[in-house]
C-alpha cells in the first residue's frame, strides 16, 4: 500500500534530519540546522499526505474512519504530533538546537511502528464500541498531550546536557553556546508540560463523555483510565511545585523524566494489564 | 490578619499537604492497577495463600478504589484544597481589585537600558502614541502629567487571579458528583432474549436484583458482522411498557444509549445461547433423505434400527473451518464419533486428503449414511448496562470548569504595564516597565513587543 510505503520513507527522512540536527551541533554551523529543519518539515508535509491517503482508503474500503484505530496507526499519529509541535516550537523560538533531542524520538516511534512484531499496519474496520465521533477528539487531544509531554522529556535530557556540558572544560564547548541558556530551557519545560497538562486534560474528559456513552459509565478504573490518572496527577505535582514552592532547574529536569515515564507507562505498559481499553 | 489561624489550619492549608496526597492518591492509584480489582480478584484464589488473600481482602486490596484508604485521601484532599483555597483567596481578591496608578514610584527602579529609547519626535507625539498603543491593547489606562513628564499605566489578565481557584473549585465539584453518584446511583444490567421482557435489573454491587417501575421487552436482536468475523453492528429493539401499555420504542446501539424515566440503558454486550439449533440433512446411500433440527443433546434412532445417533457438540466455528457438529452414531456392531462441517466440500479443496489425514472428519464415517450441515441457527442474548447516575452532570459542570480554569492558569496572567515619557539632557525619553504575577518570561516578551510597536509608530506615522 502506498500509504505504508511513504511512512516508511518518512522514517528514514526523520532519521536524515536528527543527522544533521547533529552536523549542526557538532560543526556549529547554521547551515546544517536549516537543512534539517526543512527535511523535518519535508517528512511532517509526507507523513500528513500518507494519513490522508490512509483516511480515503479506509473510505474505499467502505469502512471510514479517522488513521487513529489501532497500534501501528496511533504509533504514527504520535510521532507526527511530536514533530509538529517541535517545528512550531522551533519557529517560535527560532532554535534549532531542540531538533537533536527531538527527532530521535519521532524517529524510533517510526521505526518502532514499521519493525516491531505483531504490529498490523493494515487497515481494520472498526468495531462497534470504536464507532463514535468521540474517537477523533479523544485520540487527538490524548496524542496531542502525549506529544507535548514527549518534548518535555526531550528538554529535560537536554538540560541534562548542558548541564554536564558546562562543566566539562575539553574541547565539547562548540555546541554549548548553540543551545540555550539553563533558565531558558527551564522555562520552555514548563510550558510544554503546561500544554501538554491542558491537551491531558482533555483527553482525559472527552474519554470520560465517551466512556459515559459507550460503557455506561464516565469512570470505571479501567487499568488505562488509572494510569492516564496518575499521570495527570505526576504533571500536577509538577506544575504545583514550580508555582508554588519555586523548583527550577534539575529538579524540573527530573519531574519531565518521571512525568514521561507515566506517558509511556499509560501508552504502552497498560498493555500488560487486563484492560476494557484494549484497541491501543 | 485578624483572623485567629490555629496549627490545623496552617497543616490543612500547605502546599506540601497537597503535594503528598497527590502523590499518595497516585501511588495507590498505582497499586490498583497492579492487583485485580472486584469481580476479577477470584482469579487469585487458589493462586496465592489463602492467608495472603484474606489478608489483602481485610486490607480492601481488591476493591481499592471504593476502599477506605482512598476514600480518606480524597477526604482529606478536598479539605486541603477548600482550606488552602479559603486561605489565600483574600489575598487574591485584594490583588484583583488593586488598580496600578500611573506614578508608581518603584515601577522604574532600576529599569534596564533595553526597557528605554530615545525617539525622534516631540514629547508631546510620543505620549499621544503611547497612550493610543495602551488603548488598542489593553482597552483603557490611566495618565498622569507631573513636571513635564508623562506617566501612563494599564493592566490586563486580571482574572486569572481566578483560575487556580476555579481548577480547585472544579476538583471539589467533581468529589461531589463523584459522592452523589455512589451514593444514590444505580449500576446493573440485565440479559434478554429476543421476546423475553425484563422487568428488574441485576445490581453490580452483590448479587441483589431491583425492581424497575416499569418493563422492558426485546423484540429484536440484531448483529451483523465484518468479513473477518468481528462484530460490526449489534443493537436491539426495545420497547417501554408501563401499567401494560406500551410508552416508548427505541432502537438500542453502542455509543448511543437510551434514557427512560431517569434511567439510562446501554448496548453493553451480547453473546450466545446455550442450546443452538443446526439443519442437519440425513442420507441414506440410494435411498432417503431427511432434514432435522437439533441441538446439543438432541437423540435419534435410526429408521430400521439401524443404530441411534447423538448430537455431542454444536459449534460456531470449530478449528477456523467453520460452523460444524459433533455426532455420535452407535449400532450393535459399531460406534462412530465424527464432526460434521458445514463446509466440507471447501475444506476438501484445499486438503484433499482430509479424511485420510482426519479420519473423523469424514461424515460419512457410518456407513450407510452421510451426514451434511445445512447451517445453525444463532441465536444470542443481548446484555444492557442499566444505570442512573444523579451526579453524572456535576461531574460534566466539574469537567468544563476545569477546563477554563486551567485554560486560564496556565494560558494567561496578571500584568501591569508603565510607560514614563520624560527629558534627560534636552532629549526625549520613553521608558517601559512592566510587573506580572509568576510570568516574567511572557511578560518580558510583552514588554519589548511594546518597545517595537511604540518605536515603530513614532517613526513611520500613518
Amino acid at each position: 500500500m502506498i500509504d505504508t510505503t511513504i511512512l516508511s520513507w518518512v522514517t528514514f527522512i526523520y532519521f536524515g534530519a536528527f543527522v544533521f540536527y547533529l552536523f549542526r551541533m557538532i560543526l556549529g554551523r547554521e547551515f546544517w540546522g536549516k537543512l534539517a529543519g526543512w527535511l523535518a518539515l519535508a517528512g511532517l508535509i509526507a507523513q500528513s499526505v500518507a494519513l490522508i491517503i490512509r483516511w480515503k482508503a479506509s473510505y474505499d474500503l467502505g469502512i471510514g474512519h479517522a488513521p487513529l484505530t489501532n497500534f501501528y496507526e496511533s504509533l504514527i499519529f504520535f510521532a507526527w504530533t511530536v514533530v509538529f509541535l517541535y517545528l512550531l516550537i522551533e519557529r517560535r523560538l527560532k532554535n534549532r538546537s531542540i531538533g537533536v533531542f527531538v527527532m530521535p524520538v519521532a524517529f524510533l516511534i517510526m521505526a518502532y511502528a514499521s519493525i516491531a512484531p505483531g504490529i498490523s499496519n493494515r487497515i481494520e474496520p472498526l468495531i462497534p464500541a470504536l464507532q463514535s465521533n468521540w474517537l477523533t477528539s479523544h485520540v487527538l487531544t490524548c496524542f496531542m498531550g502525549y506529544a507535548a509531554f514527549t518534548v518535555t522529556f526531550a528538554l529535560g535530557i537536554m538540560f541534562f546536557v548542558r548541564k554536564a556540558a558546562a562543566h566539562d572544560s575539553s574541547g565539547v564547548r562548540a555546541f554549548i553556546h548553540l543551545l540555550p541558556s539553563e533558565s531558558q530551557i527551564d522555562d520552555l519545560i514548563y510550558s510544554c508540560a503546561a500544554l501538554g497538562f491542558i491537551f491531558l486534560t482533555l483527553g482525559i474528559v472527552t474519554g470520560s463523555v465517551w466512556a459515559h456513552y459507550a460503557w455506561g459509565s464516565y469512570w470505571s478504573w479501567d487499568p488505562k483510565e488509572t494510569w492516564s490518572l496518575i499521570t495527570w496527577l505526576t504533571y500536577a505535582v509538577m506544575l504545583h511545585v514550580r508555582m508554588m514552592r519555586g523548583w527550577r532547574g534539575v529538579r524540573m529536569a527530573i519531574m519531565a523524566i518521571i512525568g514521561f515515564a507515566c506517558v509511556l507507562f499509560t501508552y504502552l505498559g497498560v498493555n500488560l494489564l487486563p484492560s476494557l481499553h484494549s484497541y491501543l | 490578619m485578624s483572623k485567629k489561624k490555629s496549627g490545623i489550619w496552617f497543616f490543612f492549608a500547605s502546599v506540601r499537604l497537597a503535594i503528598v496526597l497527590l502523590l499518595l492518591i497516585a501511588f495507590i492509584a498505582m497499586i490498583g492497577t497492579l492487583f485485580p480489582q472486584r469481580e476479577a480478584a477470584v482469579e487469585l484464589v487458589g493462586r496465592i495463600p489463602p492467608g495472603l488473600f484474606s489478608f489483602l481482602q481485610k486490607m480492601q486490596i481488591f476493591d481499592l478504589y471504593h476502599s477506605v484508604w482512598f476514600v480518606l485521601l480524597m477526604g482529606l484532599l478536598a479539605v486541603n484544597l477548600l482550606i488552602c483555597s479559603l486561605d489565600r483567596f483574600p489575598a487574591a481578591w485584594r490583588r484583583f481589585r488593586l488598580r496600578p496608578v500611573p506614578r508608581e514610584p518603584d515601577a522604574f527602579k532600576d529599569l534596564p537600558e533595553e526597557n528605554l529609547f530615545y525617539p525622534e519626535s516631540d514629547a508631546k507625539k510620543a505620549a499621544d502614541e503611547a497612550a493610543s498603543l495602551l488603548k488598542k491593547k489593553y482597552h483603557s489606562f490611566q495618565q498622569a502629567d507631573e513636571a513635564g513628564s508623562v506617566y501612563l499605566c494599564a493592566q490586563k489578565g486580571r482574572f486569572a487571579h481566578f483560575g487556580v481557584y476555579m481548577v480547585h473549585l472544579s476538583v471539589l465539584v467533581l468529589i461531589c458528583g463523584a459522592v452523589i453518584g455512589s451514593v444514590f446511583g444505580i449500576e446493573g444490567s440485565v440479559k434478554m432474549l429476543e421476546g423475553e421482557t425484563a422487568s428488574g435489573i441485576n445490581l453490580r454491587n452483590g448479587n441483589l436484583t431491583m425492581p424497575l417501575p416499569f418493563s422492558v421487552r426485546c423484540d429484536k436482536f440484531t448483529l451483523e458482522r465484518y468479513k473477518n468475523g468481528a462484530a460490526k453492528l449489534f443493537q436491539s429493539d426495545l420497547t417501554f411498557i408501563k401499567n401494560d401499555r406500551v410508552i416508548r420504542s427505541a432502537r438500542l446501539l453502542v455509543n448511543h444509549p437510551v434514557a427512560f424515566e431517569g434511567f439510562r440503558f446501554y448496548q453493553a454486550s451480547y453473546g450466545p445461547v446455550p442450546g443452538k439449533k443446526a439443519t442437519l440433512v440425513l442420507l441414506r446411500e440410494g435411498g432417503r433423505r431427511d432434514i432435522m433440527n437439533v441441538s446439543t443433546g438432541y437423540t435419534f434412532e435410526l429408521p430400521g434400527n439401524e443404530g441411534t445417533f447423538q448430537v455431542l457438540r454444536v459449534e460456531d466455528n470449530m478449528m477456523q473451518m467453520g460452523q460444524a457438529i459433533k455426532v455420535a452414531v452407535r449400532s450393535e456392531k459399531e460406534a462412530a464419533t465424527f464432526w460434521v462441517f458445514r463446509e466440507i466440500d471447501r475444506i476438501k479443496k484445499v486438503v484433499p486428503d482430509v479424511f485420510e489425514q482426519v479420519p473423523v472428519f469424514n461424515p460419512g464415517l457410518f456407513r450407510p449414511y452421510t451426514f451434511s450441515l445445512l447451517g445453525i441457527e444463532e441465536k444470542y442474548y443481548t446484555g444492557l448496562q442499566v444505570n442512573r447516575d444523579p451526579g453524572a452532570p456535576v461531574v460534566a459542570a466539574a469537567a468544563v470548569l476545569l477546563i477554563c480554569g486551567l485554560m486560564i492558569v496556565l494560558f494567561s496572567y496578571a500584568r501591569w504595564i508603565w510607560i514614563r515619557i520624560d527629558q534627560v539632557e534636552g532629549r526625549v525619553r520613553i521608558s517601559i516597565a512592566g510587573r506580572s504575577i509568576r510570568n516574567n518570561v511572557g511578560l518580558k516578551r510583552e514588554v519589548r513587543h511594546l518597545l517595537a510597536k511604540l518605536k515603530d509608530n513614532l517613526e513611520n506615522p500613518k
